[in-house]
């Protein structure tokens, strides 16, 4: 059981009134979470109490950070149950581990004619970056589409694997619907026919706990920020053997053995693929987030939102003039709506003026707007500090946002 | 639903943002300008029916929020009779209505109610490039000729 009050007291943004005099009522946390007093006091802590470069110092306080950023990295391989922690490698966000992915995985082997999947409900930083490499190269990006309750169309997705293909890229949860994709069937079925699988879990590591070994994924990517932690932190899971196959992500210090100056070695895993500084304190600050979610625990925590979007949905939907987009099987704990004659954006600014923060528009998801004929959505994702009593306030003022625009 | 919004969205704005008149494509254009932003999503062609440099006719179609279907709208029936070399007044005028920065009082700039209607984004930064999209690209498309 979530004692919402006591884990709201945990994050000081809640502490204030927004500029318009209002309790601030957050519904946009797929864009980003809050942070919690421990992530921020861990930030400080490591500048103010032990800043150090790591990986080199003999000295404290290289050695305390040092250790810092070492336990944040196995903390991060046990919150996904990586093997080992030579698979877990800091980026600074989801759109960067795909790019990485991309860039030193794909395009080196990407010939014309080979084939990339992916589907109209990915965020373009699980889009894009696949089709520009396909687009070099004279491959094709096969894009799968939806069915008409928003999920993936499994069947069409399954005929579209061949030999040829690659390399299949899926997010875990859309960021726009919610849907909850069967990863493990698109696993195997790519799998089934030697390609290699990268998962976009960006929503998903608030939703359900990852076991990349369960679900034999190949890569993975997700960000710190939207998991209580701080930006510009990252993380790309791979394989060991993938890995260790490619070629350094980044070149520079830090990710060498020995340099002369006709050659260069690489470092071992995972620094090899850490060339420069890393976000030391981002890293630590992701660790405390990860200790924040455990101790929450991500099961009452997926429950508590859960039943949170459960209402919000039942709600919106008996709401005369608004439409919930998709109904898929499983969702996430967010949802899109839009309302009759109003858009997006007037609804989300009429929102903003009591305090609600949403979202509004396409959501970094073009493919799919264009799929639902909707130039923009009204979207709200729920975290662990909401509470049903807002969202009771956000349905009346999306009805008297209806009735003005009426 | 507070005062501030709602003056922001007064009749003005609801009204022009539901106002077909000048809402189609206009076939005898000479020249269309696309105004968008990628940032929200709001795209809008306006169509200019220039003869020289004499805009004869001007009409606008796309999609995006009230402010700014109803500011493309008060834009494009501001245009027509107007040379095109004449508009900079206008569109500057426009600018520091909407410019959260400025000091000026709104009522100094300009007594037009259709224009005055979109100065209530002076509190609303956010929404500023709502109600400017049309114009800045119109704007850069004077700075180009």
């Amino acid at each position: 059981m979530i004692d919402t009050a006591a884990v709201k007291a945990q994050f000081p943004i809640f502490n204030q009134k927004t500029p318009q005099g209002q309790q601030l009522i957050y519904l946009d946390n797929a864009a980003t979470t809050q942070k919690p007093q421990s992530v921020i006091d861990a930030i400080s802590d490591y500048y103010a109490g032990y800043n150090a470069n790591v990986g080199r110092g003999s000295y404290w306080p290289a050695t305390s950070a040092t250790s810092a950023f070492a336990n944040a990295r196995e903390k991060v391989r046990g919150f996904i149950n990586a093997s080992s922690h030579k698979e877990v490698i800091f980026t600074s966000g989801t759109t960067d581990s795909v790019n990485k992915v991309v860039n030193k995985f794909l395009l080196p082997d990407l010939k014309h004619g080979d084939e990339v999947i992916t589907t109209e409900m990915e965020h373009h930083g699980n889009f894009v970056p696949w089709q520009q490499a396909c687009q070099q190269t004279g491959a094709n990006l096969k894009v799968v589409p939806l069915t008409e309750t928003g999920e993936v169309d499994y069947e069409a997705y399954e005929q579209m694997l061949t030999a040829k293909t690659k390399m299949v890229a899926i997010t875990a949860v859309s960021n726009t619907l919610g849907t909850c994709n069967d990863l493990e069937r698109m696993i195997r079925g790519a799998h089934a026919v030697g390609a290699k699988v990268l998962v976009d879990a960006a929503q998903l590591v608030t939703h359900r706990p990852i076991d990349v070994q369960v679900l034999d994924c190949d890569f993975l990517a997700f960000s710190g920020h939207k998991l209580f932690g701080p930006t510009g932190i990252g993380v790309l899971y791979g394989k060991e053997a993938l890995l260790e196959a490619m070629p350094p992500m980044v070149y520079g210090g830090g990710m060498v053995k020995t340099v002369s100056l006709d050659q260069t070695s690489f470092a071992d895993l995972p620094q090899k693929h850490e060339g420069g500084t890393s976000h030391i304190a981002g890293a630590i600050g992701l660790a405390a987030a990860i200790d924040f979610v455990l101790a929450q625990g991500i099961e009452p925590m997926h429950d508590y939102t859960q039943s949170l979007m459960h209402y919000a949905e039942d709600k919106l939907r008996k709401t005369e003039g608004v439409t919930v987009l998709a109904a898929p099987e499983e969702r996430a704990s967010l949802l899109s709506f839009v309302v009759k004659g109003a858009h997006p954006h007037d609804v989300a600014s009429f929102l903003a003026e009591k305090g609600i923060a949403i979202r509004a528009g396409h959501h970094c998801t073009h493919p799919l707007m264009q799929h639902l004929k909707l130039p923009g959505t009204c979207r709200i994702s729920f975290g662990v500090y909401n509470t049903r009593e807002e969202v009771d306030s956000l349905v009346e003022v999306v009805e008297e946002v209806r009735d003005f625009f009426a | 639903m507070n005062d501030r919004l709602k003056a922001l969205y007064k009749s003005q704005i609801l009204s022009r943002s539901k106002d077909d008149t000048r809402f189609f494509e206009l076939e005898e254009a000479t020249h269309v300008l696309e105004a968008y932003n990628p940032m929200c999503g709001d795209q809008y062609k306006l169509y200019l029916k220039l003869e020289g440099e004499v805009i004869q006719k001007a009409s606008f179609k796309g999609y995006g929020c009230a402010i700014s279907r109803a500011s493309t709208d008060v834009l494009a029936e501001r245009l027509e009779g107007k040379s095109i070399r004449e508009l900079a007044p206008l569109i500057s005028t426009f600018q520091a209505l909407i410019d959260p920065d400025s000091e000026q009082p709104v009522e100094e700039i300009s007594t037009e109610e259709a224009l005055l209607a979109f100065a209530g984004t002076r509190d609303y930064p956010e929404r500023k490039q709502c109600a400017s999209l049309a114009w800045d690209e119109l704007e850069s498309f004077i700075a180009q000729l």
